[in-house]
């Protein structure tokens, strides 16, 4: 009987598998047949303004970023004002999962979407050739060509193709970001505020500080500084030479402006400095060692908890949990004191380039696959898209809703406006949509008007949001945005070098993959050496580092640097 | 369908035709078995079979989006890759520790439960039991990676436990996930705590096929209950154990994916990185799906091995085998 009995389990599981199966491949199909006729019913109902009544369509949009759910643009206001003008709707499909495995089954199957925008594994789309080449468009199409056009010669792919538009171009002056997005040495506040605000310059002067603290906070329970370190975030520990050295995000180089050669610094004397003085912190327990095992969830809820004196990191990868921190704040001014404020750091004082540059960013972008059926429309679309009114809606949005004009032209945001516009709303405007993914004006554009384009880049938006805590620590360092402390980006043409696109499977992406194998193996064992063995463990990793073909790789990286510069005298 | 088989036997012994019209007469008369097992023979055909032709791809530098006559043929390249890296043998060394100590741990712990649960007299608390025990099996990966993440942090239960009963001082927790040479254990133990109660399931079901008479019989005897379950029970259910050995030992080239690349570190790498994590970082990442499939190809052939050795040790020791 219990032997049947087996058997018959075994025999359901078996086919259920099967029809589990094929299930999938039906409601894939329903969803796309349901879809299509729905849009179609719409269309006989509404008149469109434009002077071209179209059918109204909905084309499919990967997004390899999952920085929010699933929608279809037109349910948003933004789309929606978008789809009136142009009787498009995009259907918004983000990764779930590993983006490079999902990119790699859609080439395996050779059916993509009308538009991907693939993030990091774009390499693996141009190089399937499941892109469209947009040249001829572009010209067709006189915002696209206005806003990309000074671009051009450095959008083309190694066969003068043009595959996708990068998301972001500058136009206009350049307006600097008032809060810090980019790579800066944090602490919190009420460290300078027990210092009595001091000038800190260098790195030494920066750990001396939190070192103090920490002993005068015993029974407090404090973490000196921690790292973070997860998975492919490890470059927030390994960039910090980098910028010690006084030059900006470039990723695995320092390239030298006037002789352009560009130098890996995993094995100088900058990072054993900087590993050594961790190791230091680690020996005297102010170094959080968790920090090599932590994932990125428990980072951040390091970062909230109070408890952690500083820390470096990027701007736009710590900010969930410093928002929470001034949220807080925000509430409750006693608070402030552990909102974290960003300092420039260098090993001697002198000049940080931790600001990034004006770049252009040119591997990623959005691009038009082979398999969808009217390019041409959507590069109409975008070309609406771009046409200063739309960008002004996709980030100011609507006048007297989400922003207002005062005398002089200036656009602002009422206190009120600020408060409504929170994260649930920002989904349903369509402002974090239409936010970072498609091709627009870069954030650090000005409008035509001399308005900026980013609202968060607007001084008077800027101001309006500083508490009574902001406006307390920014008067004592005697400067009126975050940004002020950080020196003038200088100008560096090939910004950012690890956007350099690298082909699959050559000896550079090699490198890079061994590379990081042997620094994230290592750096940890060497930071928490005891520090008699620092030494010894530093030289076992530079014996490491030492097989992998490292001048290789710097004269493959100036090579393209002398290329990037050639090319942005072209234009 | 009993009358057609039974007619199938009756006519062969009367004739006894031989070769070709044998077998024919017999696929004539078994129509109705041969016809239900068409549609499983497909499938099997079409998932299982087909997809070899995929490994063409292991000696080509392939590109996709390019049809098969285009692809530019490398021969063993891809192999030579792979087996020259000083890595392989480190992952591959992973790769059989790691499934040898699941395969081990798993099947010893589970024939234990097994036994001791069958020997419980209250229904209500074997039942409680083996719900939660094989309550972990429906988690995930992902989650059960973050419960044992949590765990073992230098804040977890763990290391607090170890400092409240005086073990080691504060200050001084262990990093788990960062000592290498734990991470085999702590993967072990971790699988061994998703898996158990499920692992039990079918060896519960044979335990279940055992004649109660030879309980009877043994307890009259004046067996007591280690006894019976020495020499009743586990001979009972030994060729159950064996068969799912050897499938098992088949298996033994896939450790896993998930559990070690999300417990995996930097500084716990030369223990954790097994042949897929390899695979995934210099075939799929950097877009050589070559390499992947060598990968893959070099895996079927040494399970297929290891499965033809272990049924061969089974059938020489006499026992159940597989084929």
């Amino acid at each position: 009987m219990a032997k049947k009995l087996l058997y018959g389990t075994m025999a359901a599981a078996l086919v259920l598998s099967a029809t589990a199966c094929g299930g999938n491949n039906n409601d894939e199909k329903n969803t796309a047949s349901s879809s299509a006729p729905a849009s179609s019913a719409d269309a006989s109902g509404s008149a469109p303004a434009s002077e071209a009544p179209k059918d109204k369509v909905t084309y499919s949009y990967f997004l390899g970023v999952a920085n929010a759910p699933d929608v279809n643009t037109n349910e948003t206001t933004i789309g929606r004002l978008l789809e009136e003008q142009t009787g498009v709707n995009f259907k918004i499909e983000h990764v779930v999962g590993d983006l490079k495995a999902k990119v790699g089954t859609m080439i395996a199957s050779n059916d993509y979407p009308d538009v991907i925008n693939p993030d990091a594994a774009i390499d693996m789309l141009v190089d399937a050739g499941a892109f469209i080449d947009l040249t001829d468009l572009i010209e067709k199409n006189p915002n696209i060509k206005r806003v990309y056009g000074p671009f051009l010669p450095q959008m083309k792919a190694a066969d003068g193709k043009i595959y996708y538009l990068p998301i972001t171009a500058q136009v206009g002056e350049y307006a600097p970001d008032p809060e810090i997005n980019q790579g800066a040495f944090w602490i919190q506040r009420r460290v300078l505020k027990e210092a009595g605000y001091p000038k800190i310059k260098t790195f030494d002067e920066y750990m001396n500080l939190i070192e103090e603290f920490v002993s005068k906070h015993k029974d407090e329970d404090l973490t000196g500084f921690i790292s973070l370190t997860h998975d492919w975030r490890f470059f927030a520990i390994a960039n910090v030479p980098m910028h010690l050295d006084g030059y900006p995000n470039d990723g695995n180089v320092e390239i030298d402006m006037n002789t352009l050669e560009a130098k890996t610094y995993f094995t100088t004397d900058s990072t054993k400095r900087f590993l050594q003085k961790l190791n230091d912190f680690n020996a005297k327990g102010l170094f959080d060692k968790a920090s090599f095992v932590d994932n990125y969830d428990q980072y951040l809820a390091k970062l909230s908890s109070k408890k952690v004196v500083g820390f470096f990191d990027y701007g736009w990868q710590s900010g969930n949990a410093r928002n929470l921190l001034r949220d807080a704040a925000r509430a409750d001014q006693s608070q402030d004191d552990f909102v974290y404020f960003p300092m420039p750091l260098t090993w001697d004082g002198s000049k940080d380039q931790l600001q990034d540059p004006p770049g252009f960013v040119k591997n990623r972008g959005i691009g038009i696959s082979v398999s969808a059926k009217d390019p041409e429309r959507i590069m109409a679309f975008w070309d609406n898209l771009l046409n200063e009114e739309n960008q002004v809606m996709k980030s100011w949005g609507i006048k007297g809703e989400t922003y207002d004009v005062d005398a002089n032209g200036r656009f602002f945001r009422t206190a009120e406006m600020i408060k409504m516009i929170d994260e649930p709303f920002n989904l349903k405007f369509g402002f974090r949509y239409f936010n970072f993914d498609w091709p627009q004006y870069g954030a650090n554009s000005t409008l035509a008007d001399g308005n900026a384009f980013a609202p968060g880049f607007q001084p008077e938006v800027f101001q309006l949001g500083l508490t009574e805590g902001d406006k307390t620590i920014l008067n004592a360092y005697g400067v009126k945005t975050y940004s002020e402390l950080f020196a003038k980006p200088d100008d560096r043409p090939w910004f950012p070098a690890w956007g350099i696109p690298k082909a699959q499977g050559s000896p550079e992406q090699i490198w890079e993959t061994k590379h990081d194998e042997v620094i994230k193996k290592y750096y940890p064992k060497i930071v928490l050496a005891k520090p008699a063995d620092f030494e010894k463990v530093w030289a076992e990793y530079t014996a490491e580092f030492g097989k992998l073909d490292t001048a290789g790789y710097e004269k493959w990286y100036t090579e393209q640097i002398k290329l990037a510069v050639e090319a942005a005298k072209v234009k | 369908m009993e009358s057609n088989i039974t007619t199938a036997t009756s006519s062969v012994t009367s004739n006894k035709p031989t070769g070709l019209k044998l077998f024919f007469r017999k696929l004539v008369q078994q129509r109705m078995l041969v016809l239900m097992s068409v549609p499983f023979v497909i499938w099997l055909f079409l998932f299982k079979y087909m997809p070899l032709w995929g490994w063409t791809t292991a000696f080509q530098k392939y590109k996709p989006a390019r049809s098969f006559s285009e692809q530019e043929w490398v021969g063993w390249d891809q192999f030579n890759f792979l087996f020259s890296d000083e890595r392989f043998l480190r992952v591959l060394r992973n790769t059989l520790a790691m499934s040898g100590i699941n395969l081990i741990l798993g099947f010893v712990t589970a024939v234990i439960l097994a036994l001791l649960l069958n020997e419980l007299r209250s229904v209500i608390f074997k039942r409680v039991v083996q719900t939660v025990t094989y309550m972990p099996h429906f988690l995930s990966w992902v989650v059960a990676a973050g419960i044992i993440q949590s765990t073992l942090s230098t804040d977890g239960i763990i290391n607090v436990l170890l400092i409240k009963l005086g073990f080691i001082d504060k200050g001084n927790e262990i990093l788990f996930l960062g000592i290498p040479k734990d991470f085999w254990g702590i993967l072990g133990a971790g699988t061994v705590w998703k898996e158990i109660g499920w692992n039990t399931i079918v060896y519960l079901a044979a335990i279940a096929t055992i004649d109660p008479s030879q309980y009877e019989a043994a307890e009259m005897d004046g067996a007591g209950r280690f006894r019976r379950m020495w020499h009743i029970t586990l001979p009972g259910i030994r060729s159950v154990i064996i068969v799912l050995l050897i499938l098992n030992i088949g298996n033994l080239m896939q450790s896993g994916f998930e559990a070690q690349y999300l417990l995996g570190n930097g500084m716990n790498i030369d223990y954790s990185e097994n042949i897929d994590i390899f695979v995934l970082k210099y075939g799929l990442e950097q877009s050589n799906f070559s390499l992947a499939v060598a990968g893959g190809m070099f895996k079927s052939v040494v399970s297929i091995v290891l499965l033809v050795i272990a049924n061969n040790v089974a059938k020489r020791f006499g026992g159940s085998r597989v084929f």
